[in-house]
């Protein structure tokens, strides 16, 4: 117990400092222009407590949640396809690094400009950027794949697909498993700013309108309350899932 | 407990059929650079008969391992003749299993899974899984560790799992390379009393490969000594004492003696 109180304490008091020293700072500012915490926090309370907020986050939701289900089925197939098979590696190299060096932002026009005020252009964002970040980071991981393992399984003439199921995948899993997290959370950064350019609803919106009537509070308040529901879901579903995925290997003398 | 869970077992006392074929096998590989090629294996030739227990002894480096994967069918030779066989005829195909130096297992399965993953291979009806896994596990005594992972256990345990593993498809041919070497002495040489206690009750034909001349003498019918540059077989001995043997016999002391005599005599000999 005392040992948990000395390691929590000094965290606890640095967060306390820090808001304390950001709300003092507010005070010589507009709030719209430069909100404190107590500020920001009751902004937060007004989205909280709108019903309509929540149709605006499961749009959003629904939308992220496209786009990296999409990437992420995709790309990992595709890593896996091109670590696996020599020639679709050599076809597709240098097609995956001119994928990844387009800036974020011309996807975001470039969907908008072909599809419009609409669903499809964040999910097209989202994808274009995330899945060949997923191609890379499982293409990585297949040339981390023990041959040994490999052989073992061509001694006792494994089939492909259990080869994969068994042999591949769990030890992809530590690259699907960081793929997942960090697609997760680059899905909703780009699904924000392309919503912000057009999809005419979901938080992004919510935050150009608050650009537009300079309101900076409400800006930080919808994007605050909306990082609060991802954090909420990497905790939730990909901490517990990673426990699980790698119950076997021995837990560390504590 | 009969060792015809898979197949019919082969009548005995039929003429001696070879299991494992090797004739003329030449391999070479290229040296670093991919210039110039070197002999890896150099006209090598034996029989193994089938329910033989058969040793290859020699230094490391001399080509044993790429011996044993040239038979287990994951690596590529230049020249020769490589058969691998069983009784029931020239269509059946010979299931083969490999005990390799360290375990490979599959630590992200259950000691029970890996097991079911050669199963699941094979081909074998999942009705006989359970069976054979508590079979095979007692048989290296290690019952009751089904539901464990590879990584709580130690290394001779997972290396015992490694043989449950190859057991449990009840192979015609086991390949064994090296499979005592990474353990300690004590545990080797229980896990050697342990193998010939198995291999009394499951009879595959066996080829082992190692570099401990006692531990040869110890299991093998038949020894082939093997030496490097050229990497060349140069002398086959068999071994007839009767089983089951102590390594302190003086019998097999004495075989021992000699043959150690004559394998450094034979590696230091001009090619």
């Amino acid at each position: 117990m005392k040992a948990a109180a000395s390691r929590i304490l000094p965290g606890l008091l640095t967060v306390v400092f820090g808001l304390l020293v950001w709300e003092g700072i507010s005070l010589f500012f507009l709030p719209v222009f430069f909100p404190g915490p107590v500020a920001l926090l009751k902004c937060m309370i007004v989205i909280y407590s709108d019903p309509a907020s929540y149709e605006v986050f499961r749009q959003t939701l629904l939308r992220i949640f496209e786009g990296f289900v999409i990437s992420m089925v995709a790309g990992t197939a595709f890593g896996l396809l091109m670590g696996l098979k020599r020639d679709v590696e050599i076809f597709f190299d240098s097609w995956i690094m001119v994928l990844l060096t387009v800036p974020a932002v011309c996807w975001a026009f470039l969907s908008v400009l072909w599809f419009g005020i609409s669903d499809v252009a964040p999910i097209l964002t989202i994808v274009l950027i995330v899945f060949p970040f997923v191609v890379m980071n499982i293409w990585e991981g297949t040339k981390a794949i023990e041959k040994d393992l490999i052989e073992m399984g061509s001694v006792y003439r494994v089939d492909r697909l259990l080869m994969l199921r068994k042999v591949f995948i769990p030890q992809l899993m530590p690259y699907i498993l960081s793929s997942l997290r960090i697609s997760l959370s680059l899905s909703w950064k780009i699904a924000l700013v392309a919503e912000a350019f057009g999809a005419g609803s979901g938080v992004g919106q919510q935050l150009f309108i608050s650009f537009q009537d300079t309101r900076v509070d409400m800006m930080l308040a919808w994007g605050v309350s909306f990082m609060i529901v991802m954090v909420l879901i990497d905790l939730l579903v990909f901490r517990l899932w990673a426990r699980r995925a790698f119950a076997w290997r021995p837990q560390p003398a504590t | 407990m009969a060792y015809v869970m898979l197949k019919p077992a082969a009548a005995s006392g039929a003429e001696v059929h070879s299991a494992i074929a090797v004739k003329d096998l030449t391999k070479h590989f290229l040296a670093p650079g991919g210039a110039e090629a070197f002999t890896v294996l150099d006209r090598v030739s034996l029989q193994v008969g089938e329910g033989k227990f058969v040793s290859i002894v020699g230094p490391s480096g001399c080509g044993k391992s790429t011996l044993l994967n040239i038979i287990a069918g994951i690596e590529s030779y230049d020249s020769g003749l490589v058969t691998v066989s069983t009784r029931e005829g020239a269509d059946a195909r010979p299931r083969i299993a490999y005990v390799f130096q360290s375990p490979r297992l599959l630590n992200w399965l259950t000691v029970e899974g890996n097991i079911h993953f050669v199963l699941e291979a094979q081909g074998v009806s999942r009705r006989l899984w359970a069976e054979l896994v508590s079979r095979h596990l007692e048989m290296v005594g290690l019952s009751g560790q089904e539901k464990n992972y590879p990584l709580n256990l130690s290394g001779g345990m997972q290396q015992r799992v490694a043989i449950a593993r190859a057991l449990a498809i009840e192979p015609d041919i086991l390949l064994m390379d090296e499979p005592f070497s990474h353990l300690d002495a004590i545990t080797a040489r229980k896990m050697r009393f342990d193998l010939m206690g198995i291999l009394a009750r499951a009879k595959p034909t066996i080829l082992f490969v190692t570099h401990d001349l006692t531990e040869a003498v110890f299991l093998s019918d038949r020894i082939y000594m093997m030496k490097t540059r050229p990497a060349r077989i140069f002398k086959e001995v068999s071994v007839d004492f009767p089983r089951p043997r102590q390594p302190e016999d003086s019998a097999v002391l004495d075989l021992e003696k000699t043959l150690t005599r004559e394998f450094f005599r034979g590696l230091e000999a001009e090619a």
